[in-house]
C-alpha cells in the first residue's frame, strides 16, 4: 500500500480549515500506530472467523474469510536459521512477532568456513561439495557475529568442489569472508515442540515422552535481570549443532517510512527513493481503515472533532459491516 | 514408512543390514501415526485441538503398549543358558511370559510353571530366633535362603516319570540329569500334579527379574516366549505397529483424549469409545486370519475317526 497515497488522503480529510497540516514526523508514527493496530487486530479477525466456521455461519468460496486473513498473516512470515549462543540454547530473531515453528534438521551434510564472497555464492577453498552437497540443501550463515548471522538460502547449484551457487547472496560481501555456515539436508526435518515452562520438568523426567531427537522440545526463556528474555533452550541437550535449527515466524510490519527532501520553504517533497523509505505491508484493501485509524489520531492532534468523529464511524462502519 | 522401491525393500539400496526393510511394510511407524493424527484428528475444525505434540506421542505410545500385551501377537523369543543359581535373568523388555521351554536333544520341552515357590527371602537370626540387625539398624540377609539352596543343591523331591522304568512315579531327586531316589519304605499320600512332570519346573520371581527353576541341570538351555510393550527399549524410531491396527491406535488416541478433557459432551466420548472398541475387535478377527482356505483345511479332518 503506497504511504504516499495514505497521506495525501488524510491531509485532503484534515485540511478541511486550511489548518489541518501534519508534519512528516507525526504522520509516520501515526502510520506505525495504526499499521500495528490493524496487523494485531488480524490475529483476532482470524480466531473469530474459525469460532464462525465452527457454527458454520461462514461459507467456502468467495466467501472464505479466513484465507484472506490467513494470506495475510502468512505474508509475514519468515524463516532464519537461530544463532547458539552455547549449549542448547537459541537465539530468537529480534523482530518476531509469533513464533510459529521451530524445526530441527537432523542430518548435516557439511559445514565450513568461507575464504571468499561473492554474489550468489559460496566458496569454501577446503571444502568437498561436489561429494557432500546437492542442490536444494539448505545453507544457513551461523557465525554470530556476522551481517547475515541466521540468514539461510538454498543451493541451486554445486558448481565444483569448493564453490556453491545459492538462491541468495549471504555471503557476498567481504565482510561475510571468515563467516561459518552449515549445510543440511531437507530430509528427516522434525518439529521442535514448544513447552510451557511449567510442564518441561514433568517432560524431561518422562520416560515415554522426554523430547528426543525425533521429538524434541524447546522452552522459551533467557530473561535478565535487565534485558527480557528472547532465547529458546532446546531439549534434548545434546542438539547443539549450529544450523540444525530453524524457525518459521511472523514478523512485525516495518515501521512505514514517508520520506522526503526538504525544499527551500521549508515544504517537504516526497521521496521514494531514499533509502528507509517504506511502504504500509498490510494490502491495499486494508486503506479505508489505515486512513480511519490515522485520521483519529489525527483529530487529536489538531483538535478537531470532525476529523475524530470521520475515523471512528468510519472504523464503527466496518466493523458492522465485517462483523 | 515411506513407500520404497524394490532395490531398497530386498537389498536396503546395498547398504547393510540388507534385511533391514524386509516385511516393514506390513507396520506403521509411531513417527508417522504422531504425524498423521496431528495432521487429520486435530486441528482448528476437528474434534481436538490445541494439543501437544507429546500429548499425542504418550497416548500413541500407551496405544502400542496395550496392543502389544495380547491383541497383536508380536511374541519375542529368547534362548538363554540358565545361571550356576538355577536362574533366568528375564529380558530387558520383558511383560510376561507366554511359553518356557526347555531346549534339549534338538527339541523343545516346554515347562511347567510351578506355584509353590522356590525362592524366597531371609533374615539372618541367632540360635534364639531373633532377627539381626547391623548397627544402622537394618535387618541382615544371608546371599541365600534355605528354599533357595534346597532349590540350587537340588535338594528338593520331585516326582520321576518314566514308563520304561521301575521308579515310574517315585519321589527322587534330580540332579544334572540324574536321578536319585531314597529306599521305598512306607506309603506316599499325595501327589504334586504340579511338580508331576519329567521336565524342570519354574517360578517366576517378578520382583527379582528371575525365573526360578527347580531340578534342573546347571547348563541347562531355555527358551522364553514373552510379550513386551514394544517400546524397543526406548528406541523411538524402532516403535511402530500392524497396519491392521493404525486405524484402532488412532481411535485410541482420540479416545484418550476427548475422556480426558473438560467440557467434552458425554456422547463425545462414548462415541469416541465405541469406536475404538470396535475397531480393535475388527483388527484382532483381521489378525487371526480367520478365511474360508483356513477353514476348510480344518474341516476337512471333521470325519476323521479318532482311535
Amino acid at each position: 500500500m503506497p504511504i504516499n497515497e495514505v497521506r495525501n488522503t488524510v491531509l485532503a480529510i484534515a485540511n478541511k480549515n486550511n489548518y489541518g497540516y501534519i508534519s512528516p514526523q507525526d504522520f509516520n508514527l501515526y502510520c506505525a500506530q495504526a499499521q500495528m493496530d490493524m496487523f494485531e487486530d488480524y490475529f483476532y479477525q482470524y480466531n473469530n472467523q474459525l469460532l464462525k466456521e465452527n457454527q458454520r455461519a461462514s461459507g467456502t468460496g468467495y466467501a472464505d474469510i479466513t484465507k484472506g486473513l490467513i494470506e495475510v498473516i502468512d505474508s509475514f512470515s519468515a524463516t532464519q536459521t537461530l544463532i547458539s549462543p552455547g549449549i542448547n540454547l537459541f537465539n530468537l530473531p529480534s523482530n518476531y512477532y509469533l513464533i510459529n515453528k521451530i524445526n530441527y534438521y537432523p542430518t548435516v551434510s557439511t559445514s565450513g568456513t568461507t575464504t571468499a564472497a561473492g554474489a550468489l555464492t559460496l566458496t569454501d577453498a577446503t571444502a568437498t561439495f561436489t561429494s557432500t552437497v546437492t542442490a536444494g540443501q539448505l545453507v544457513s550463515s551461523t557465525s554470530t557475529t556476522s551481517t547475515t548471522a541466521g540468514q539461510t538460502a538454498y543451493v541451486v547449484s554445486v558448481d565444483s568442489n569448493t564453490q556453491l551457487t545459492l538462491s541468495q547472496s549471504i555471503f557476498g560481501t567481504a565482510q561475510t569472508i571468515g563467516n561459518s555456515y552449515t549445510i543440511v539436508a531437507n530430509t528427516g526435518i522434525v518439529e521442535v515442540e514448544r513447552v510451557n515452562q511449567d510442564k518441561i520438568f514433568y517432560l524431561n523426567s518422562s520416560p515415554l515422552t522426554s523430547p528426543s531427537a525425533g521429538y524434541p522440545a524447546y522452552v522459551l526463556g533467557g530473561a535478565t535481570t535487565t534485558e527480557s528474555g528472547n532465547t529458546i533452550s532446546v531439549y534434548p541437550t545434546t542438539l547443539t549443532t549450529p544450523g540444525t535449527i530453524m524457525s518459521q515466524y511472523v514478523r512485525y510490519p516495518n515501521p512505514p517510512n514517508w520520506t522526503y527532501a526538504t525544499l527551500l520553504a521549508g515544504e517537504p517533497l516526497f521521496d521514494p527513493t531514499a533509502d528507509d523509505y517504506q511502504d504500509f505491508e498490510l494490502p491495499l484493501s486494508d486503506e479505508p481503515t489505515l486512513i480511519a485509524k490515522i485520521c483519529q489520531y489525527v483529530g487529536i492532534e489538531i483538535r478537531e472533532a470532525d476529523v475524530y468523529n470521520f475515523g471512528t464511524q468510519e472504523l464503527q462502519q466496518e466493523q458492522q459491516t465485517q462483523g | 514408512m515411506a513407500y520404497i522401491n524394490d532395490y531398497a525393500y530386498y537389498a536396503n539400496s546395498g547398504t547393510a543390514p540388507t534385511n533391514a526393510n524386509w516385511g516393514s511394510y506390513q507396520y506403521v511407524s509411531l513417527a508417522d501415526i504422531v504425524n498423521n493424527f496431528m495432521l487429520m484428528y486435530q486441528g482448528n475444525h476437528e474434534l481436538i485441538n490445541n494439543i501437544e505434540r507429546y500429548q499425542i506421542l504418550f497416548h500413541a505410545k500407551r496405544g502400542v503398549q496395550e496392543l502389544n500385551y495380547d491383541a497383536m501377537k508380536e511374541i519375542k523369543i529368547l534362548q538363554l543358558d540358565i545361571t550356576q543359581q538355577l536362574r533366568f535373568v528375564l529380558p530387558q523388555d520383558y511383560v510376561n511370559w507366554v511359553r518356557i521351554s526347555q531346549f534339549r536333544n534338538g527339541g523343545l520341552h516346554p515347562l511347567s510353571e510351578n506355584i509353590q515357590t522356590n525362592w524366597s527371602s531371609a533374615y539372618l537370626q541367632d540360635n534364639s530366633s531373633n532377627i539381626l540387625f547391623d548397627q544402622n539398624g537394618n535387618v541382615l540377609r544371608p546371599q541365600d535362603s534355605e528354599v533357595d539352596l534346597a532349590r540350587i543343591l537340588r535338594g528338593n523331591k520331585s516326582i520321576y516319570l518314566n514308563q520304561s522304568s521301575a521308579y515310574n512315579g517315585s519321589e527322587g531327586y534330580c540332579c544334572d540329569g540324574n536321578w536319585y531316589f531314597d529306599y521305598a519304605i512306607g506309603a506316599r499320600f499325595g501327589l504334586n500334579t504340579e511338580t508331576a512332570n519329567s521336565n524342570p519346573t519354574f517360578t517366576i520371581d517378578k520382583q527379582s527379574g528371575v525365573i526360578n527353576f527347580s531340578n534342573i541341570s546347571g547348563a541347562a538351555s531355555i527358551v522364553l516366549e514373552y510379550v513386551s510393550d514394544g517400546m524397543k527399549n526406548g528406541v523411538d524410531t524402532e516403535v511402530q505397529v500392524n497396519k491392521l491396527f493404525e486405524e484402532y491406535i488412532y481411535a485410541y488416541i482420540k479416545y484418550s483424549i476427548l475422556n480426558g478433557r473438560l467440557g467434552v459432551q458425554e456422547y463425545v466420548v462414548n462415541r469416541a469409545r465405541k469406536d475404538k472398541s470396535s475397531l480393535l475387535r475388527n483388527a484382532k478377527i483381521r489378525l487371526s486370519n480367520i478365511h474360508p482356505g483356513r477353514l476348510l483345511m480344518n474341516l476337512r479332518g471333521q470325519n476323521k475317526i479318532i482311535k
